[in-house]
C-alpha cells in the first residue's frame, strides 16, 4: 500500500495528477509521474533494491542520486541501471540483480556465514588445487559472478554524435555553477551550462542552508530565473560530462547522443559526494546519506522513516535533522563526531526544537530489524580518538539513520586534468591544486561549503573563465571569503564483529583492508588492486578515501604522501552504443554501378569501392564466371575498371620523376606508348604496379592498383618534397570512369563508336595510347593486355561513364557483348601468368622472387629501392614464384595460401589458383624454394583435409605464350 | 523544359537519388540539373531558408595547381588573395577559392554561367602550362549546397570543425573531414541565410547524400532544387 506523500511544496519532482504503474520483481506497484524507480518503491514500503556482491546482503537507498550501486537493477534487456535515477514509465519491468531465487529470498544469502572462508583476495589463493576441481569451480563461479544479464536479443537503437564549441563551459548547475555561468555570460562569453539532473539548482533543490529553511529555494529561484533569461547561456540538463581530455575536450552524454565539446575555458562546479560512516551493519536498508533523506523529502515528498538518528560532522547534519522534523520524522538525537561543535544557525534552531545533540560521539553498531531488511536501533559510543571509542554503548531505537557532513569532492574531471586534492589530516576539509590553465574549480568541489562563499567563488571562477576565453573582465579576484567551517573527519574504528563496510560494491570491511595492508599491499595502487576496493560500479566514490586513511594510518605517511588511485574516464556508466554512435562507412560507386545492379551483378567490396564479382544467379556462381571468361576468350566482354588508380604526372621533370619512382626506364619512352610500372619501397619490396602512358614529353597518365593508389600518391608527394623536381602530381582516380573491352571482337565494337582514332593494329599497336572520342565522349584509349586478349581500356570523364557503358553495350549487341566481373578477370589474367599485387606479392616480395626482374632497368642511376634490390640479387633468392599445374586426376584442388611442403619443411605457398576453362586444367602461381623452380619439378601442396596434392612447375604464361592474341 | 538525365551524356552521380525524390531536371551548363523537387514552390523556397540540400554537380567548376598557378591565373584576369582558405568573388560571379599557395578552385554561379571558367579552361594546355596544371574538378568532386538556418547545427553532427557564424565567416574555406570523407566546405551566405558549398569525392556522392539526409532529419531538412536555392536573394 503506497504511503501518503508529504504535502507540497515537498515533492518538487513529482506530478501528483498522474499515477504510473510498473512492475518490480514480478509485482505491480505505482508511483507518480516524476518518481524514480527507487522513490516509487520506497513510497510503497519496498526498501530492498539489490543484494550485495559477495555476501548477498540486502541493500537499499544510500545516495538516492545514482552515486552508489545499491540501486542497480535490471530493466528489461538492460542490466545495471540505476533505480534512483531512472524515472518510472508505464509497463516498466524491473528486476533485482545478483540473487538466486528471488530478491527477497536469495538462496545465496547463506554466503554471509562463510565470510571467514572468503577473506580479501581469497580468489588469488583458492580454486587452483586440485586441478581437476577447476572446471567445477569455474561453473559455480560463472553462475554466481557478475551483475545483471546481457540479452543477446537487445534491440538496436539510433545513437549519434555532435560537435559543440563554447567559449565557457560550466559543469554543474548548483549555486557555484549558476553563479559562474552568469558572470561569464555577462562578460560576453557564450556559455554552456551542463548538469546531470533534470532541473537546475544542485543542492539548492534539496539541502538546507539556514535555520528557517528558506535560503535555498529563494537563492535557487533567483539564479535560475537569471540563467533562463540570459541570451548567452545554453542549458543542457540530464547531461553527464563523462571525462576530461586535453585542451578542454569534453564528452557529454545526453539521451542517445554523445556531444564532443571543445570549451575555450572550463569551470568545474560538480559538487561533492557525501560519505557514509563506517560502523557495524552500516549497509542495512534504512541507513542512508543525509542528502538522500533530504532528496526523498524535498524531491519526492516521501517521509523517509518514523524515528531517526542523524550522524553529523558539520552544520549540514543539523540541516538534515531540521528537514526530518519538518517532514514529521521524530529525531531521536544528532550524533556529532566533533567534540566541541560550534553553535550556529542550524544547530541553534535544532536545539530550540529540543533534539538532543551528542557531541564527541560516533555510531558503532546498527541493530537490524526482524528479517534483516531494515534497522531498529543504533548503538552509539563516545569517541576517545579517531581510532578508538569507549567500550560502553548507548542504544537508541530508530528506523532511519542519516549520515551527513563528511564529503569527498566529485573531482574526477579535475584529476583527469592533472589536478590534485589534498585532505587535511585532522578534519574533513580538503583543497584542490595544480589545475591547468583554462580550468577552474568552484563550490563544494573546491572545498567551499558556506552558501555565501560558494556564490562568490562561482562568480569569480566565471569571470576568470571568461577572461581566459578572451573576453574583457572587470576584476577576477575573489572577494574576501567568510570563514569556512572545517567539518570533522569520520572516525574509522573497526568493530569486533566486522560487517563494518568500507566498500559497499565489493563487500569489503575494515579488516579486509587491514589484512591486505598486513600482507604488504601498502601502496595505494596495490591495495586497490589486491582488495578491489574502489573498483566496483560506484568507482570508489565512498570507498577510496577511507582506504587512503587506513593506509596512511598503517604506514605513518601523510594523506598526500599516501596519494590516491587514478581517476580515468568514463565517469559513470557509458554504453557501447554511445561510443559507437552512428557509424559512417563510406562506400564508393563507379559511374556504372547501377548498370551492374540492373544486370544482376553480385557486388563485392574492393576497399571502399563496390565492384561486380560476377553477373547472374548466385547458385550458378562458378558457371557464370566460366561463361564470362569464355566469352572474353572467344567473343567480346566488358569490365568496369573505373576503380583503378589514376595519376596525372605533368611538368618538365615528369619523365625523370617516373624514372626515380619506378624500376623500369621512362626517359626515352615514346609519346603515345604505354609502359609497365613496378614500384618498390626503400627495402626493395614490391608495393604497386600499373601502366604509364606518355601523352606528351612532359605529361604521363599513370595507373595504379585500386587499393594502392592512395599510398602511391602520398609516396610520390613525399619524395618530391625532397627532390623538388619540376613536376605536378594530381590524383585523378575518381575523375575518370573506365572500361576494359576485351576479346577478339572488341575492335569491331569500338570502331562503331569511334571515328577519330585509327584502331588498326598497324596504327594503334599493343601498348599504344591514343586520345579521341567514343560515342562523342572524349576518351583516352590504352591497348593493354591484362586478360591476354585484344582489348582497349577506355578512360572517360566520370560524369560520362554511364553513357559510355550504355553506348558500348548497345554497339556490342550484335556481337552479343557480355559484361564480366572481377572473378572472371582474375581467372583470365592468371591464365596469362600476370600477378596481382597483394595477392601474389606480400610484405616481403622482391622483384626477383616474383619473377619480375625483367621490369628492372639496369642502366639508370637510381630508383627507389634500387640499392636494396641489388643487395637481394647479390644475396641470392630464398624463394621464387613459379607457375604450376595439377594433374587432372588430382583428388582435390588446393586453395590460395595452401602450403608447399617438402618432407617436413614448408618451402612456399600457393598465391593464386583456378580451374582454367580455356586450358581444361588447374593452374596457379606459388612461391617455392629456388631449387624447386626448375621447369618440370614436381612440388607437393597440402590441402584443407591434410591430403598432399602433386603439381608440376611449368613455363609462364599458361595461355598464348607468344602474346599473339593480345597483340592482334 | 524538363529533361531526363539519361538523355544526357553528362550525368550527376546523384540523379537517381533526385529522381526518387521527385526531381524535375533542366539543362544547365550542358548537364541535367534538378531544378524542382516536384512539390510546392513556396514550400521549397521556405525549405531553402530552413534546411535544404541542393545538387550543383552539373554546374561549372574547375581547378588549377602548380608552382606558377597564381601567376597564370591572374594572367587570365582572375583576382586572388595570397592567403589560403579564402574565397575571392570575381566580377562575373565566379568564386575563386584559394586552397593552397599553389592551388585554386573556381566555382561558377548558381545560373551555370562563368566566363572565367570557360576562358581559363579553353586557354589552358599542356604546351602553354608553364608550371600551372588543370585539375578536373568538374569530374573529381560532386558539388552540393546546404542552405538554411539549421545548416551550422547540421554540420555539427558530421564535421569536427567549428562552422558557427562567428568561427567560419563567409568566404572562408574549410578543408576537413565530413562523415569520414575528405571535403571542401565554403561558406557563402546569401541574404543572411547561411549557405555552405560542400565538395568531395564524386564516387562517394550517394553515400554522403544519404548520410546528409539522415543527419538533416532532425531538423526536417529536405532536398531542394536549384530554383529554390536561387530564391535566396
Amino acid at each position: 500500500m503506497p504511503m501518503e506523500r508529504l504535502k507540497e511544496p515537498m515533492g518538487s519532482r513529482i506530478d501528483r495528477t498522474e499515477r504510473v504503474s510498473f512492475r518490480f520483481e514480478g509485482q505491480q506497484y505505482s508511483g507518480y509521474r516524476g518518481d524514480t524507480i527507487a522513490s516509487a518503491l520506497y513510497a510503497n514500503g519496498v526498501t530492498t533494491l539489490s543484494r550485495s556482491f559477495k555476501y548477498h546482503r540486502p541493500r537499499g537507498v544510500l545516495s538516492m542520486c545514482g552515486q552508489d550501486s545499491n540501486a542497480m537493477v535490471q530493466i528489461g534487456a538492460k542490466p545495471n541501471r540505476l533505480a534512483d535515477r531512472i524515472l518510472i514509465e508505464a509497463d516498466l519491468n524491473v528486476m533485482g540483480q545478483n540473487y538466486w531465487g528471488s530478491l527477497e529470498k536469495d538462496r545465496l544469502a547463506m554466503l554471509r556465514h562463510l565470510g571467514r572462508f572468503m577473506p580479501v583476495g581469497f580468489y588469488y589463493k583458492a580454486f587452483y588445487k586440485p586441478r581437476w576441481m577447476w572446471p567445477l569451480w569455474a561453473k559455480l563461479i560463472r553462475r554466481v559472478a557478475g551483475l545483471g544479464v546481457v540479452s543477446l536479443d537487445t534491440p538496436h537503437g539510433y545513437y549519434d554524435k555532435e560537435y559543440l564549441f563554447t567559449d565557457v563551459t560550466v559543469i554543474g548547475a548548483g549555486p557555484a555553477g549558476l553563479a559562474a555561468a552568469l558572470e561569464a555570460a555577462d562578460a560576453g562569453a557564450e556559455v554552456l551550462l551542463v548538469d546531470e539532473n533534470a532541473e537546475l539548482g544542485g543542492a539548492l533543490a534539496y539541502a538546507r542552508f539556514d535555520g528557517a529553511g528558506e535560503a535555498a529555494e529563494k537563492t535557487r529561484a533567483d539564479l535560475i530565473a537569471k540563467v533562463e533569461a540570459h541570451a548567452r547561456i545554453r542549458v543542457m540538463t540530464d547531461a553527464t560530462c563523462t571525462g576530461w581530455y586535453a585542451d578542454n575536450w569534453l564528452p557529454l552524454i545526453k539521451d542517445n547522443r554523445l556531444y564532443k565539446l571543445r570549451a575555450g575555458a572550463l569551470v568545474v562546479a560538480s559538487g561533492c559526494y557525501e560519505q557514509p560512516l563506517i560502523f557495524h551493519n552500516n549497509d542495512l536498508p534504512g541507513i542512508m546519506l543525509g542528502s538522500a533523506a533530504q532528496r526523498l523529502i524535498k524531491l519526492y515528498g516521501i517521509k523517509p522513516g518514523n524515528r531517526a538518528v542523524v550522524a553529523a560532522a558539520n552544520q549540514d547534519g543539523y540541516g538534515v535533522a531540521l528537514d526530518l522534523l519538518d517532514a514529521g520524522v521524530e529525531v531521536a538525537c544528532v550524533v556529532d563526531v566533533r567534540a566541541d561543535p560550534p553553535e550556529e544557525d542550524m544547530s541553534a534552531a535544532l536545539m530550540r526544537r529540543h533534539v538532543p545533540i551528542l557531541a564527541g560521539a560516533t555510531l558503532r553498531e546498527a541493530v537490524p530489524s526482524a528479517g534483516g531488511r531494515g534497522v531498529r536501533a543504533i548503538k552509539i559510543a563516545r569517541l576517545e580518538s579517531e581510532t578508538k571509542s569507549a567500550a560502553r554503548y548507548d542504544s537508541f531505537a530508530c528506523d532511519l539513520i542519516a549520515m551527513s557532513g563528511s564529503y569527498v569532492p566529485a573531482a574526477a574531471l579535475l584529476h583527469q586534468a592533472g589536478g590534485r586534492v589534498s585532505f587535511a589530516a585532522d578534519n574533513g576539509s580538503f583543497s584542490v591544486h595544480d589545475l591547468p590553465e583554462q580550468l577552474s574549480a568552484a563550490g563544494s568541489v573546491a572545498g567551499t561549503n558556506t552558501l555565501e562563499n560558494v556564490l562568490s567563488e562561482g562568480a569569480a571562477a566565471g569571470r576568470r573563465a571568461a577572461g581566459e576565453a578572451g573576453f574583457t573582465v572587470s576584476d577576477d579576484s575573489a572577494a574576501s571569503a567568510a570563514p569556512e567551517e572545517a567539518p570533522g573527519a569520520w572516525p574509522i574504528i573497526a568493530h569486533a564483529k566486522g560487517k563494518d563496510f568500507v566498500d559497499f560494491d565489493e563487500d569489503l570491511q575494515i579488516h579486509d583492508i587491514e589484512n591486505a595492508l598486513s600482507e604488504g599491499y601498502q601502496h595505494i595502487q596495490l591495495l586497490k588492486r589486491f582488495t578491489t576496493n574502489g573498483m566496483g560500479p560506484s568507482q570508489g566514490r565512498h570507498a577510496t578515501l577511507p582506504a587512503i586513511r587506513l593506509a596512511a594510518r598503517r604506514t605513518g605517511a601523510g594523506l598526500d604522501e599516501t596519494g590516491s588511485t587514478t581517476s580515468r574516464p568514463p565517469i559513470g556508466p557509458l554504453t557501447m552504443a554511445h561510443l559507437a554512435g552512428r557509424s559512417f562507412e563510406p562506400v564508393r560507386y563507379t559511374a556504372m554501378h547501377y548498370r551492374h545492379v540492373e544486370l544482376c551483378a553480385k557486388m563485392m567490396p574492393a576497399g571502399a569501392w563496390m565492384r561486380p564479382e560476377y553477373y547472374g544467379d548466385a547458385r550458378s556462381r562458378a558457371d557464370n564466371i566460366t561463361a564470362e571468361a569464355k566469352n572474353v576468350r572467344e567473343n567480346v566482354g566488358m569490365i568496369d575498371v573505373s576503380t583503378l588508380g589514376g595519376l596525372e604526372v605533368r611538368g618538365p621533370d615528369a619523365a625523370e620523376f617516373l624514372n626515380r619512382m619506378y624500376t623500369f626506364a621512362y626517359l626515352k619512352q615514346p609519346v603515345g606508348r604505354a609502359r609497365y610500372v613496378l614500384m618498390t619501397d626503400d627495402a626493395g619490396v614490391i608495393v604497386d604496379d600499373g601502366v604509364a602512358c606518355r601523352l606528351a614529353d612532359d605529361h604521363f597518365y599513370v595507373t595504379a592498383t585500386t587499393s594502392g593508389v592512395d599510398g602511391v600518391y602520398r609516396t610520390m608527394l613525399w619524395y618530391n618534397v625532397q627532390w623538388r623536381l619540376k613536376v605536378d602530381i594530381t590524383h585523378v582516380s575518381a575523375s575518370y570512369a573506365g572500361v576494359n573491352i576485351a576479346g577478339p571482337n572488341s575492335r569491331e565494337v569500338v570502331e562503331k563508336l569511334c571515328d577519330d582514332v585509327d584502331l588498326s593494329p598497324e596504327a594503334f599497336p599493343y601498348m599504344g595510347a591514343r586520345r579521341g572520342h567514343v560515342a562523342g565522349i572524349p576518351a583516352l584509349f590504352l591497348r593493354v593486355g591484362f586478360v591476354g586478349e585484344l582489348g582497349y581500356e577506355l578512360h572517360v570523364p566520370a560524369s560520362q561513364g554511364e553513357a559510355l557503358w550504355d553506348a558500348l553495350m548497345e554497339a556490342g549487341k550484335d556481337a552479343d557483348i557480355r559484361p564480366f566481373g572481377v572473378e572472371a578477370q582474375r581467372l583470365l589474367r592468371l591464365e596469362k601468368g600476370h600477378i596481382i599485387i597483394s595477392q601474389d606479392t606480400d610484405g616481403l616480395s622482391t622483384p626477383h622472387e616474383a619473377d619480375m626482374a625483367w621490369a628492372i632497368s639496369r642502366k639508370k642511376p637510381y630508383y627507389v629501392g634500387m640499392r636494396s634490390v641489388a643487395i637481394q640479387e647479390a644475396g641470392g633468392l630464398k624463394r621464387k614464384m613459379v607457375g604450376f599445374e595439377l594433374a587432372n586426376d588430382a583428388a582435390s584442388t588446393p586453395k590460395e595460401c595452401h602450403l608447399v611442403i617438402r618432407g617436413s619443411t614448408i618451402t612456399g605457398r600457393v598465391t593464386s589458383i583456378v580451374r582454367s576453362p580455356t586450358l581444361g586444367k588447374v593452374i596457379g602461381l606459388a612461391y617455392v624454394a629456388p631449387d624447386q623452380a626448375e621447369l618440370g619439378t614436381v612440388i607437393e601442396i597440402k590441402t584443407d583435409s591434410g591430403q598432399m596434392v602433386r603439381a608440376e612447375v611449368v613455363k609462364l604464361p599458361f595461355y598464348d605464350p607468344d602474346g599473339a592474341r593480345q597483340e592482334m | 523544359m524538363t529533361i531526363l538525365p539519361q538523355d544526357h551524356s553528362r550525368r550527376s552521380f546523384l540523379y537517381r537519388e533526385l529522381e526518387s525524390a521527385g526531381a524535375e531536371f533542366e539543362d544547365v551548363n550542358g548537364a541535367a540539373v534538378a531544378m524542382r523537387l516536384g512539390g510546392d514552390a513556396a514550400a521549397e523556397a521556405a525549405q531553402a531558408r530552413s534546411l535544404g540540400l541542393c545538387d550543383l554537380s552539373g554546374l561549372p567548376r574547375t581547378g588549377f595547381k602548380g608552382w606558377n598557378m597564381a601567376t597564370w591565373l591572374t594572367g587570365q584576369g582572375a583576382e586572388m588573395v595570397t592567403e589560403s582558405n579564402i574565397v575571392t568573388p570575381q566580377s562575373d560571379g565566379t568564386r575563386i577559392a584559394r586552397l593552397a599557395p599553389g592551388e585554386a578552385l573556381l566555382l561558377g554561379d548558381d545560373h551555370g554561367a562563368s566566363a572565367l571558367i570557360e576562358n581559363t579552361d579553353a586557354a589552358w594546355s599542356m604546351e602553354t602550362s608553364d608550371g600551372c596544371f588543370q585539375v578536373p574538378r568538374a569530374e573529381t568532386n560532386f558539388w552540393l549546397t546546404l542552405s538554411g538556418t539549421h545548416t551550422p547545427a547540421l554540420f555539427a553532427k558530421i564535421c569536427a570543425v567549428d562552422l558557427r557564424p562567428e568561427a567560419a565567416p563567409p568566404h572562408r574555406v574549410v578543408q576537413t573531414n565530413v562523415a569520414r570523407l575528405n571535403a571542401i566546405i565554403i561558406r557563402r551566405d546569401i541574404a543572411e541565410v547561411p549557405v555552405f558549398d560542400l565538395l568531395s569525392d564524386v564516387a562517394s556522392a550517394v553515400y554522403l547524400w544519404r548520410a546528409l539526409l539522415d543527419a538533416m532529419e532532425e531538423f526536417d531538412g529536405k532536398p531542394i532544387g536549384l530554383t529554390a536555392l536561387r530564391t535566396l536573394r
